[in-house]
């Protein structure tokens, strides 16, 4: 493999198996790969899969690296190869159709850097942490908070080496040279690029997004709502404008623990152990003038249009009451905080100043069951994992992430990775909140690496039916077994030993 | 659309692999400045421990080259290690002469 990347892109030394370990673990060594490579072309991967079927090594892909909370670089089988994209780093922007052709190793910044120090008015959507890659993030289903937040539907055409190193371009890239590669989404007959998103089946190497329009105006509220029981109504509220698309962008209702650990540690507030008391949460609220939820609504958009929409939007949340609605608006030319770029399709880090909530070495793992948009169903499934987080001494952070249909509900377990006594709880409580959350028939969208098997248990139908095809899929596309085995829980018929839930 | 109009017939550009080209500083904004910018997780967490006018790096008078480099490959506190896929050696020394301002 050395002699396909170079020696300077393969590391192996003690301080690289660290690098590319998770760094928001619950155990930093269960899931230690043996080394990282890092190809600089589809042509060195073709030949580094070749390599790894003839000699049944298993190869975990990653973009950048940088997919904190749900593993970072690590694999889910110890000892495992990373492959790093992080140098394929190329960018083709088409104006005039607002789409980007890219390789994995470009990250939202570099992206963003690419289009504003050009000035091209296309925007992207960025994600809470933007440090990874975009198509990474769009492949691991990740979110934003624009019109094109959902980053999974903005994939259009990709180039995909296969396990037995042979190379696809899907949709209309399969005819060579087609205009349209960027453009229609499904080509003729079966569509493969979502086959490629969360599975192990295999390698992208470049992939199409569509971009959005610069809009002629933003506009919009940032609400606050008092009381634990106002997210019901708060969502009752949104739902129907969502779907009926008078609101386009994909608003997360937060509650005021994911705005205030970003601005301050928990030291500050108390010295006690287990969950935060309602004296200690009044105050910190009082301190930021924080609802107990918090949303903000943007519309985007031609001028008149987006009015017309905010007047709607404005009139439907005047009658839920809010505590307060901040007005927000803004067209090009103007400034706006940083706080605001998650709606700006401007990339941040700030907030995973979280992982200092506790002082110290931190960090969070995400619990992220699908919901519908009903409000009363929403408040049933908050009350229920609240009670858990009070029950094992967790602070609760959550948020309720709309999609066109569905809700997506982010809860963070922030973790303490000071405190072993605090670390052993973490799992049992996970674990349970996985359980608690199938009863309902609630499944998460996303998982960490040690989560991966648990969940795709989940879904069960029909004697895990589902799981069973994609084995099929896996072991026909890739029976070596090399290509990220465990990823999803799909696991090729050469490492099905290794399986455990 | 109007921004069709605008651009014209403007289309297709090519980024390649740039970084290979750039100067400390230059490294220093691409690999960095995410985090240890004006309002990055990096500089927002060193502003709890010092004072923040010296929390973005470039301010710092105290950096060797050594301490940068140690620091971005083991991680410090909640700064996650930089792989070397992502920053190579030779990446890394040019960023930490840059921000180090010549200290070994």
């Amino acid at each position: 493999m050395t002699g396909v990347v170079g020696p300077a892109a393969v590391f192996a030394t003690e301080e690289d198996r660290d690098a590319y370990s998770d760094r928001f673990p619950i155990d930093p060594h269960r899931h230690r790969p043996f080394a990282a490579l890092a190809p600089t072309s589809t042509e060195q991967i073709q030949a580094l899969v070749r390599i790894a079927a003839a000699h049944r090594v298993p190869i975990w892909t990653v973009s950048r690296g940088k997919n904190l909370g749900y593993g970072t670089a690590a694999p889910v089988v110890a000892g495992s190869i990373v492959l790093d994209l992080s140098r394929m780093q190329k960018i083709e922007v088409d104006l005039e159709n607002a789409t980007v052709l890219l390789e994995p190793g470009v990250g939202f910044f570099d992206l963003y850097e690419y289009l504003q120090t050009r000035n091209i008015p296309l925007w992207l959507s960025v994600p809470g942490n933007s440090w990874g890659s975009v198509i990474g993030n769009a492949l691991d289903r990740g979110l934003g908070y624009t019109p094109y937040g959902e980053h999974t539907r903005n994939l259009c055409g990709m180039e995909v080496v296969l396990p037995d190193g042979d190379v696809v371009r899907t949709g209309m890239g399969a005819m060579p040279n087609a205009p349209t590669w960027q453009l229609h989404k499904y080509g003729y007959g079966p569509a493969w690029d979502q086959l490629f998103v969360q599975s192990n089946f295999g390698i992208v190497t470049k992939a199409g997004m569509w971009l959005m329009p610069q809009p002629e105006v933003v506009r919009g509220f940032d609400v606050e709502m008092d009381r634990m029981e106002d997210l019901g109504p708060l969502i009752d509220a949104i739902g129907p404008l969502r779907r009926e698309g008078v609101l386009q962008q994909s608003p997360t209702i937060g509650n005021w623990f994911r705005a205030a650990n970003i601005l301050t540690t928990r030291k500050q507030w108390t010295d006690k152990p287990g969950s935060l008391s309602d004296e200690v949460i009044s105050a910190i609220r009082k301190q930021f003038g924080l609802g107990w939820w918090g949303v903000s609504l943007r519309v985007y958009g031609r001028e008149t249009v987006a009015q017309a929409n905010l007047d709607i939007l404005e009139k439907a949340l005047n009658a839920i009451k809010p505590m307060s609605m901040k007005p927000f608006s803004w067209r090009p030319g103007e400034p706006f905080a940083a706080t605001q770029g998650g709606w700006m399709g401007v990339p941040m880090t700030f907030p995973m100043q979280s992982a200092n909530w506790f002082g110290g070495r931190g960090g969070h793992i995400g619990f992220s069951p699908v919901l519908t948009q009903s409000g009363k169903l929403a408040q049933e499934q908050f009350n229920r994992t609240y009670a858990r987080y009070r029950e094992f001494g967790m602070d609760y952070q959550a948020s309720f992430a709309f999609g066109e249909r569905h809700m997506l509900n982010v809860n963070a377990v922030l973790l303490n990775l000071d405190d072993p006594q605090f670390m052993k709880r973490v799992d049992p409580f996970l674990r349970t909140l996985i359980a608690d959350a199938r009863q309902h028939g609630y499944g998460e969208y996303r998982a960490h690496i040690d989560y991966m098997d648990l969940v795709s248990d989940c879904y069960d139908y029909n004697n895990h039916a589902l799981r069973r095809l994609n084995e099929r899929v896996k072991n026909a596309l890739d029976p070596a077994g090399i290509l990220a085995p465990g990823k999803s829980g799909i696991w090729p018929a050469a490492h099905r030993r290794e399986q455990k839930a | 659309m109007r921004h069709a109009l605008l651009i014209g017939i403007a289309s297709l550009i090519t980024l390649g692999a740039h970084a290979a080209d750039l100067n400390g500083q230059q490294l220093f904004q691409h690999k960095c400045a995410m985090c240890h910018g004006a309002v990055g997780m990096g500089t927002g967490l060193l502003a709890r421990r010092m004072k923040p006018e010296v929390a973005p790096l470039e301010k710092r008078e105290d950096l060797s080259a050594a301490y940068v480099e140690r620091a971005a490959r083991i991680g410090i506190l909640n700064m996650p290690p930089i792989t070397r896929g992502d920053v190579s050696d030779a990446q890394l020394a040019s960023i930490a002469t840059y921000l180090s301002k010549g200290k070994p």
